[in-house]
């Protein structure tokens, strides 16, 4: 065999023979055999037999789910703890009488006890690229349904541009694609290309330009029906819009925010919700579970053994200790150095490194869907002011009532802003910002939460990641430390999404199999 | 060990394991927040800026629980920490701060780590004059209201010396002791003298 003909499988062998079965591990994950590809893995783990094999699990969110449905259809045991006094993480549901448990400033949710008046205040859009997320919709029978989120019916607004008044998000575009476009056929004409285009190219360009901005035969733009017509189009001829001007367009923050968030790979058409609530998902597991997540546990010790993990926990008023031959751990990474731990250094530097983020978003129920009566079904307006984001639900369809979000912030400007405020005051600053998008908003309200990630008990933060010159860290809090994995959406790089702590998860439930046979000898 | 009021005993009666040097004390069900972010034993947890709180004077902890709900603490604009804290003193009433404040004092955790560099010779000279109200080995004086000084994060020491300074904290009109303690921090002359002084009070005896 010569030296080029040596493959991974040949390299292993030889590892295993000298080194034995953790040798032949470590070496596997040195060469990260467990591949990075979009799709849903192809789970093919050993089969364990009952009472063999037992896994602690930290954390009843999406990640730690996912890990004991995965691991209990191979026979593993599992024992899910969970700090909080619900299943679910951030995937969450609120309806009538449930809890907003934030840290100081409790909340019950006070919609009226409807179906369809529900908001999530967590995950709420899946993308059909999600491939894991997708796949255990349908294991677990999870309706979805089709989310508008782009509606160029829905509303732009900025304090610094076209007077503060509102436009329609169409209008906007179309303006802003007509506008570059005229500026693209000039180049042309021009030939102000680097490209050598012959004449043929050159004509298919133009066509292409035309088309992207809807332009006049002039290569000019003076407006599109695109923008809606300004009177007129079904039984008069329609009436075009004057084009917008061109430095109001560029004043706008607008176009650094939702006219291309709908381009993002994540944010793009169309995108799927479960029908009913995003905690349908969480349901669905619940359903299919043996282990019966333990509610108000929360973990006080976790000890890493040769042959084990032992993790102390307190449940109402009573210490407890558990052993398992391994645990999965989704407590947030920056609370581990508050968890007395045997951790080595390395791991915990790793881990507290990262940095939490603190989204926030407000629910609000409104006596009218007003938004109907300006054509507005589904989908997203856009503001400058602090509240970013109005969504209008695409459910419910001309029922009397809606849950509307009615701000959906982001960092210290705006979160931090919103947080420091008792709830009352966080949704009447919201309402006047919703003013400025619907004259009479604030009258529509009937009720409303707010959900401050970066204050939810047990919580304290979202989006956990590492800055990027940290990123080489991942790896570390990626991998196992003894036989305890980390898990969760902040070990993925695709934190504060689903996607993310399923990925995760089927990452640690893969890395742990491939253990497990090396320990049974059959790597 | 330091002398526990009643409501210290009553808590630690409803403990089904005695509480050890290694198992924390366990809170009741509504104190379980404060462990969330200041650490299972209150040992402190840099990373959300939660100091430790473990074995602090029970006075003390309820004093500074009054502080943050009177908003003497945690409203300044740059206070980030504090304004996180806030909301969770506001919503206490005077007996939940008797409870939390003897359940603060009764925990103990493991000695802070040393994180910051600091020469502790030239705060030792530093420290004499602070030593009046604070003690001598900064074991706290309650007959003076200055509290203890041992045991508390040197993240956070610096932390609140700095806010002394820029009048983040110890500016409330009706806060006499902050008014005190800033009037005290102002003496201290730069960074470097804050750097040394808390290297030296982290030198002095753990509870």
């Amino acid at each position: 065999m010569t030296r080029d003909q040596i493959t991974r499988r040949h390299f292993l062998n030889f590892v295993g023979a000298v080194g034995g079965t953790t040798a032949l591990y470590q070496a596997a994950r040195a060469l990260d055999l467990l591949p990075e590809t979009g799709e849903m893995p192809q789970l093919d783990l050993k089969r364990v037999g009952r009472g063999e094999k037992r896994v602690l699990i930290l954390g009843a969110g999406i990640s730690g789910l996912t890990a004991a449905y995965e691991l209990e259809r191979a026979g593993y045991d599992c024992t899910i703890l969970e700090a909080s006094h619900r299943v679910g993480g951030r995937n969450i549901t609120f309806r009538h009488g449930d809890v907003v448990d934030e840290m100081g400033y409790p909340q019950v949710v006070n919609f009226d006890d409807e179906p369809h008046l529900y908001f999530n205040g967590g995950a709420a859009r899946i993308p059909g690229h999600h491939e894991r997320a997708m796949h255990y919709c349908r294991v677990l029978g999870v309706e979805l349904d089709i989310m508008a989120n782009d509606n160029r019916l829905a509303w732009t607004q900025d304090d610094e541009s076209f007077g503060g008044e509102r436009l329609r998000v169409r209008e906007f575009t179309t303006s802003a694609r007509g506008f570059m476009s005229e500026l693209m056929a000039k180049a042309v004409n021009a030939n102000a290309f680097d490209q050598p285009l012959d004449a043929d190219d050159q004509e298919r360009l133009l066509a292409f330009i035309k088309a992207y901005g809807d332009l006049g035969d002039d290569y000019r733009f003076a407006g599109s029906s695109r923008a809606g017509y300004s009177s007129g189009g079904f039984l008069k001829h329609g009436e075009l819009k004057p084009a917008l001007e061109f430095k109001q367009l560029l004043n706008s923050r607008f176009w650094r925010m939702g006219m291309h968030f709908n381009e993002h790979v994540d944010w793009a058409a169309p995108r799927m919700t479960p029908r009913g609530g995003m905690d349908m998902i969480v349901r669905g597991f619940l359903n299919k579970l043996r282990a019966k997540p333990l509610l108000h546990a929360q973990v006080q010790a976790i000890t890493l053994r040769d042959d084990g993990v032992e993790v102390v926990y307190h449940h109402r008023g009573e210490r407890r200790k558990l052993s398992g031959d391994y645990c999965f751990n989704s407590i947030p990474s920056h609370f581990i150095n508050g968890i007395p731990n045997n951790f080595s250094k390395d791991y915990v530097d790793a881990l507290t490194a990262m940095r939490r983020g603190n989204f926030f978003k407000i629910g609000l129920q409104m006596k009218e869907r007003f938004w109907e009566r300006e054509n507005i079904y589904g989908g997203i307006s856009y503001t400058s002011q602090r509240i970013n984001q109005i969504w209008y639900p695409s459910h419910g369809i001309f029922r009397k009532k809606g849950v509307v979000l009615g701000c959906y912030a982001f960092g210290p400007d705006q979160s931090n802003w919103f947080e420091r405020m008792p709830p009352d005051q966080r949704i009447a600053e919201a309402a006047k910002m919703g003013e400025k998008l619907h004259p009479g908003y604030t009258d529509m309200i009937e009720n409303g939460i707010s959900v401050a990630w970066g204050r939810m008990n047990h919580m304290m933060g979202c989006g956990n990641r590492f800055e990027e010159d940290q990123e080489h860290l991942f790896r570390k809090v990626q991998a196992p430390e003894g036989r305890h994995w980390m898990i969760g959406d902040q070990i993925s790089f695709h934190s504060s999404w689903q996607e993310g702590a399923f990925a995760s998860a089927l990452h640690a439930v893969q890395d742990l199999d491939q253990r497990v046979r090396a320990e049974a000898g059959q790597g | 060990m330091r002398t526990m009021t009643r409501t210290t005993i009553a808590l630690l009666c409803l403990l089904p394991l005695a509480a050890t040097a290694d198992e924390p004390v366990i809170p009741a069900q509504k104190y379980v927040y404060c462990t969330v972010c200041h650490g299972i034993a209150m040992g402190g947890n840099v990373v959300i800026a939660a100091p430790r709180l473990a074995g602090m004077d029970e006075w003390y902890v309820a004093r500074q629980l009054e502080a943050f709900k009177l908003g003497w603490r945690g409203v300044h604009p740059d206070d980030a920490g504090g304004h996180e804290m806030r909301p969770m003193a506001a919503i206490l009433d005077d007996a939940e701060i008797e409870e939390v404040s003897a359940y603060v004092a009764a925990v103990s955790a493991p000695p802070p780590p040393l994180t910051l560099d600091g020469d502790a010779q030239r705060g030792a000279a530093i420290y004499a004059s602070c030593g009046a109200c604070h003690g001598a080995d900064g074991q706290g004086n309650e007959a003076l209201g200055g509290p203890p000084l041992t045991g508390l994060n040197d993240w956070y020491l610096q932390t609140q010396l700095e806010h002394y300074v820029s009048g983040v904290r110890g500016s409330h009109p009706d806060d006499d002791y902050g008014q005190q303690m800033r009037a005290a921090a102002e003496l201290l002359p730069n960074e470097q003298a804050i750097a040394d002084v808390v290297r030296y009070i982290s030198t002095l005896g753990s509870n």
